[in-house]
């Protein structure tokens, strides 16, 4: 199975060359002929009633084409997840609204000739408003006399509750000889991805929309928005050109729907660019959470039984919130018989929650491994050894979960792991003069896994391959590649199952109006879901090939194979055996030519997960409580790699938002001025060089029946085991245990004090 | 403030270009706007994120915070400016082989911060690397390829002067 040519080997970025040199064109580099420019007029307030908008004068700025107020807008709710259609998307939201929910929240568009002049008309929009009281906390909001966010969706703050069970858990706890229960709390923090929401969209006097745009989900936003305009899918087009990361934040919609409006009424191409601070404040955030575990084992160290009550901030609307919180669910990497989990997605007047990397995962893994390791010190177990004696295996389900395991190499990942650790300890006992007694340090060690395509197996891709006279390819698929270099690693396997080098696929990805549908760029679905999309449709290709091939060697289609990536004619007279640009040259042309195209329809049946384990080494001054992240080292089961080192830079990269998350990354809301503070990358900050430890990356020898070629998934994986291990090192030094992120520096240094 | 323009002459790239623009244009505004250069990009427009990072005489500075004016009489290299001839500058083959470049979002500030590095130190130590870099953020990599990338670059610029210099005797 390991003879592959391409996949496997680490081919740099088919567009690297471009973004070396400045040449590869993302959203604000586009330049449309009569282009103008449009901005969002943001409420400056959590809450407040809009109570008047004067725009003449606003409306009287030299340039100014446009300006639009609420009434303006068509009468809908809409709901801007780019997740498939579900009844979870409760659709809650406006395009403007006189009614701000949080400070960010639309109320206002202008369209101008210059940035300039759409400033200065936002400027002289003269808005009176009544501010209202302001909700942020889930606790707040979740009391009895709280007044309702959305009091026409639901008679409490509560948008929806969701829950996931296998086994009794009372009986798990009957059964248990200890019984644990704690609270953990996690923050809300920003995608920062490197390019700001971006959109240009031009409503052409056709009656056609067309936008280019920062765009995960291009096929389900066009769904919405198609709603939204009362326009037919037919007649969006949605493409994205290169984009400058994601994370999440474009699994939606972000600005599309102010500029397609803006665009239909001045009869002009409009750009709308947020501003950093637009994206600071109002893009979406990772779910704040407050997660409260129980956990029963036996005296033996079995897990028995676990109950999750979570409590999920999604802010002012539920855009993913709910399958935010059902997919923290679904992602428990342990054999645990008795299992429930009960999570609650909460209104506040908060930033709008949504889609971040790991998606509902990091919080609970959180809670869950600093827990387990708390637990396994109380058994006098090594933390490890405890977690490795409840981890799932081939044939074991994770919990709730209905497909048993095809593939987990939890154990490689361990053992490799540890050899490294033990070469850094080595290493360091070797050339360390640290005698400083004040300086503790320690390693922490924490588990996960998490999924390849929605845990909902709601995954669904297509792709088609059209083979060119000389035995080249034209790729076409819907998949959106954010940076991630998923369309690098579907090239691979398209060249791959069709025996021809990476350079002789040429790929068009994610445009409505020319690639056929994918759910979307989520989940970490694309090399699994979008993989077996294009491994389906090229051997739908080889399929057609082989059947002309029978035809001009008058034998029937058994004896035709495709070996080694080469077509093998297996009839006792004629054996031969030609390489795939020869049997397209063979069956193109002649008498009985045909067309080679393949095409495929993927619907994911499984989804599943891929694992890590992260070992974090950090140093504590015992005396200040400053904290030297020194080492991470995550060990990694993807199934089979498809580039080794696009896994191994999703990796460091994954590793390098875990270490914000677990130790500087939050956003700010001041309580008095109901303001968010986080509104710029000097309050809110990011890992930097000179914050990153030395990462090591190991990548097991994993092989997914059900994958491309035996792949899974990498992208949101790495991210979520980081925090815990941060937090269980740092506990495992200091010797207190750490419940909550971020672990900033006045927070261990109050725990040392105490 | 309105109508009121300041001459400017400056040369980017080797080129001499002369424009009257209005005096509180951002030199990361003329380049990207004014001049067509949109390989340097706009992360934050306040100085934060490096991922509009210019030369400007040798040196890197953020070119949002910089007006085009202050840039007068100067010369600015973008990332435009550095490969010729149908050939990749050794920063940036070095970015492509390290597989440094994901989004690419930040790589041409990071490009042009390790340019100013190198051409003052032929040598630098890893530490070295993160702090010239210190003022570039990277949400995509976590930074380890593209210190490798550095130091790759650093080698292929020493070997590129040993062999010119060999060349020369």
């Amino acid at each position: 199975m390991d003879d592959f040519k391409v996949v496997g080997k680490s081919h740099p970025r088919l567009e690297s060359a471009a973004k070396v040199t400045g040449q590869a064109k993302y959203v604000d580099d586009y330049v449309l002929p009569h282009m103008v420019y449009g901005m969002i007029l943001r409420s400056p307030y959590a809450h407040a009633r809009v109570k008047s908008i004067d725009k003449t004068r606003a409306e009287k700025v030299p340039g100014v084409l446009k300006v639009l107020l609420p009434e303006d807008m068509p009468d809908k709710l809409f709901n801007c997840s780019g997740n498939p259609p579900s009844p979870l998307l409760i659709e809650d939201e406006r395009i403007l609204t006189d009614h701000p929910l949080y400070m960010g929240d639309r109320i206002a568009a202008v369209a101008a000739v210059t940035k300039e002049a759409c400033r200065e008309a936002l400027d002289e929009l003269i808005i009176e408003y009544e501010e209202l009281p302001a909700l942020f906390d889930v606790d707040d909001a979740l009391k009895e006399d709280a007044p309702l966010l959305h009091p026409e969706i639901s008679g409490s703050n509560v948008v929806k509750k969701i829950e996931a069970e296998q086994g009794d858990v009372d009986k798990g706890f009957e059964e248990s000889d200890y019984v644990f229960e704690d609270t953990y709390y996690t923050p809300m923090i920003q995608n920062v991805s490197m390019e700001p929401n971006s959109c240009i969209c031009d409503y052409t006097f056709e009656g056609k929309l067309n936008i280019i745009s920062t765009s995960q989900t291009p096929f389900q936003e066009r769904r919405v928005l198609a709603k939204l305009m009362g326009m037919a899918e037919n007649d969006v087009r949605i493409t994205k050109p290169m984009m400058g990361g994601g994370f999440g934040e474009r699994q939606q919609l972000h600005n599309q729907h102010v500029g397609a409006i803006l665009s239909k009424s001045v009869g002009r191409p409009v750009k709308i660019i947020n501003t950093r601070e637009e994206q600071m404040y109002a893009s979406v955030v990772r779910h704040s959470a407050r997660i409260t575990l129980k956990i029963g084992v036996s005296k033996d160290g079995y897990i028995k039984a676990l109950k999750a009550k979570a409590y999920y901030n999604t802010g002012a609307y539920t855009t993913h919130g709910p399958t935010v919180v059902a997919a923290g669910s679904r992602k428990v990497n342990y054999r645990i018989p008795n299992y429930l989990f009960e999570g609650y997605c909460v209104y506040t007047n908060s930033p709008v929650s949504g889609a971040v990397r790991g998606y509902g995962n990091p919080q609970m893994t959180f809670a869950r491994e600093v827990m387990l390791n708390t637990i396994a010190k109380k058994l006098n177990m090594d933390p490890i050894e405890f977690k490795m004696k409840n981890h799932v295996r081939v044939g074991d389900k994770l919990p709730a979960a209905s497909a048993p395991l095809l593939s987990c190499a939890v154990e490689e990942c361990l053992n490799k792991g540890e050899e490294i650790r033990r070469r850094i300890d080595e290493e360091e006992a070797r050339n360390s003069s640290n005698n400083d007694t004040d300086i503790k340090e320690a390693w922490g060690t924490a588990f996960c896994c998490h999924t390849s395509g929605p845990s909902s197996k709601e995954g669904m891709s297509s792709s088609v391959v059209l083979i060119n006279d000389d035995g080249t390819a034209n790729l076409l698929m819907g998949s959106a590649d954010i940076g991630q270099g998923s369309e690098t690693i579907l090239g691979q396997i398209a060249a791959e199952g069709l025996g021809i080098d990476l350079k002789d696929i040429t790929i068009t990805a994610a445009d409505t109006k020319f690639t056929p549908y994918d759910t979307g760029t989520f989940a970490s679905s694309q090399t699994y879901v979008g993989g077996n999309a294009v491994f389906l449709a090229v051997k739908d290709a080889r399929e057609r090939i082989m059947k002309a091939l029978a035809r001009i060697y008058e034998t029937v289609g058994d004896d035709i194979v495709f070996e080694n990536g080469r077509f093998v004619v297996k009839s006792p007279d004629k054996n031969c055996e030609l390489t795939f640009k020869e049997a397209v040259s063979k069956v193109t042309f002649g008498q009985k030519g045909v067309i080679i195209t393949g095409s495929s329809s993927y619907k994911a049946e499984e989804a599943p997960p891929p694992f890590a384990i992260c070992w974090a080494k950090v140093a504590v001054d015992m005396i200040t409580g400053s904290v030297q992240l020194k080492h991470i080292i995550e060990a990694v089961d993807v199934g089979k790699a498809i580039n080794p080192e696009f896994v191994e830079g999703q990796v460091q990269g994954g590793v390098s938002m875990g270490i914000g998350y677990a130790m500087m990354e939050q956003i700010e809301i001041d309580k008095k001025t109901k303001k968010v503070l986080s509104s710029d990358l000097i309050n809110y900050e990011v890992p930097l060089t000179l914050d990153m430890p030395e990462i090591h990356v190991y990548i097991a020898d994993g092989y997914e029946p059900t994958g491309p070629f035996g792949a899974k998934s990498v992208g949101e994986l790495a991210t979520v085991p980081v925090a815990a291990a941060i937090a269980i090192a740092i506990s495992n030094a200091a010797g207190e245990e750490i419940k909550k992120i971020p672990i900033t520096h006045s927070y261990i240094a109050k725990g040392l004090r105490a | 403030m309105g109508n009121q323009t300041s001459h400017i002459h400056i040369y980017i790239n080797g080129k001499e270009y002369e424009s009257d623009i209005s005096p509180n244009l951002t030199l990361l505004d003329f380049l990207r706007e004014n001049i067509g250069l949109k390989g340097t990009k706009k992360g934050c427009d306040s100085g934060h994120c490096g991922a509009c990072t210019v030369l400007l005489d040798g040196k890197p500075v953020n070119s949002c915070m910089l007006l085009a004016v202050q840039a007068d009489d100067k010369r600015v290299t973008t990332i435009e400016g550095l490969n010729g001839g149908g050939k990749l500058h050794p920063i940036q083959q070095a970015f492509i082989e390290e597989n440094a470049v994901q989004c690419g979002f930040c790589t041409p500030g990071m490009i042009m911060s390790a340019k100013g590095l190198l051409d003052k130190n032929s040598n630098p130590t890893d530490l070295q690397i993160k702090e010239a870099l210190s003022g570039n953020l990277c949400r995509c990599t976590g930074y380890t390829k593209i210190i490798k990338a550095v130091k790759n670059a650093a080698d292929k610029l020493n070997n590129e002067e040993k062999h010119s210099k060999l060349e020369e005797k």
